[in-house]
């Protein structure tokens, strides 16, 4: 057999290339399928739809990616965040997308409210990020779920997006936790996936204080970061 | 009517080129991951097989290599249509049965049905 066999590992620049080669070589077939005289109007709607939504998700990654090369210079100003809400506004964003490939995505709603301190706009990104890579790992008929935990003594809120789909095989995992925070990785965090995602929200997480992590369930996974907590609900 | 085994974790491209695929007269069985597509192969052992490489789960290369341990799939042709095709050798690729390699990046839609008819 050859040097294939198992695990087929993918060089980080190539890795990289794929991730935004993906959504492109995407929207590539599917405009040359609209030039199929043979489509019904309502094919035809729905190929236009899916373009749309592939170049969006292109464009959402590498927006991060600039914005990645530029984080040492920039200042980010940081407020106290309600997570709820912010995980709201996350999944009316992207419940176009899951809807177009048959999925859904929700909000586990807390009971008591918490606020996290962190920039807005690059927390909005991880969050569009993990949602977005949990679209393609979940399975049809599961609905990828935005959690919000509570760590009072570590002073942290996490945000979790909880997929079900195929399960990581142990090397796999073994080397996502390794490379976590390296990146992009040379062993993606999930096949499909260069790790570019995560490298982005690791730099996002960093310059806000903050980390991200993965949990691997016997159906999926969860990918969450962790932020402070804002100590102003406790001063009310 | 041949029957053809499709690999792809892209939905999208799934329905696409299954759809190409039908219009040339071929069964076709969609499996969206590794697992799925040995539960499919137990059922109906395809003629050929088109499958991404990288897939939700893991890569294509365990599934291959579990093929090839059995005298029935061990000879399935297998066509591997991918984005990084570039960073493939054909000829490394044969012990697993692969006879061609595609890239997503380049072809037509109709490419597919190409492929499948030149493989049987």
């Amino acid at each position: 057999m050859s040097d294939y066999e198992g695990s087929y590992v993918v060089p980080p620049l190539v890795a990289a290339a794929h991730e935004l080669k993906a959504p492109l070589a995407l929207v590539r077939q599917l405009t040359l399928a609209l030039q199929d005289d043979a489509l019904s109007t309502e094919d035809r709607r729905r190929l236009h739809h899916q373009i749309t939504l592939t170049t969006e998700r292109a464009l959402r990654l590498t927006t991060n990616l600039t914005k990645v090369a530029r984080l040492e210079d920039a200042l980010f100003d940081i407020e106290p965040i309600n997570p709820e809400q912010m995980c709201c506004d996350v999944v009316a964003e992207l419940t176009p997308l899951f809807a177009a490939y048959g999925r859904s995505v929700a909000v586990q709603s807390r009971r008591h409210p918490l606020l996290l301190v962190a920039n807005r706009d690059l927390l909005r990104r991880i969050l569009l990020s993990f949602t977005d890579n949990a679209l393609h790992y979940s399975e049809p008929g599961t609905a990828v779920e935005l959690q919000i935990k509570a760590f009072r003594e570590a002073g942290v809120v996490r945000i979790g997006v909880r997929d079900y789909g195929p399960a990581l095989s142990s090397a796999l995992w073994r080397e996502l936790q390794k490379k976590l925070k390296t990146a992009p990785q040379s062993v993606h965090a999930r096949p499909e996936s260069s790790g570019l995602g995560l490298f982005i929200a690791s730099q996002f997480a960093d310059v806000m204080s903050g980390a991200i992590g993965a949990v691997r369930h016997r159906d999926g996974a969860t990918f969450y970061v962790e932020l402070p907590m804002s100590q102003q609900l406790r001063l009310l | 009517m041949t029957r053809v085994l499709l690999v792809e974790d892209d939905r999208w491209l799934a329905e696409l080129y299954e759809s190409v695929l039908q219009r040339d007269g071929h069964t076709v069985d969609v499996a969206h991951h590794a697992l799925a597509a040995m539960d499919v192969i137990e059922n109906n052992v395809p003629s050929v097989i088109v499958a991404d490489v990288l897939l939700a789960g893991s890569t294509i290369f365990p599934l291959l290599h579990e093929l090839q341990s059995y005298g029935d799939t061990g000879v399935i042709p297998v066509i591997l249509c991918t984005n990084i095709a570039d960073q493939f050798d054909l000829e490394a690729l044969k012990t697993y049965g692969v006879v061609r390699i595609i890239d997503k990046t380049t072809i037509d839609p109709a490419d597919i049905a190409a492929s499948v008819r030149s493989a049987l």
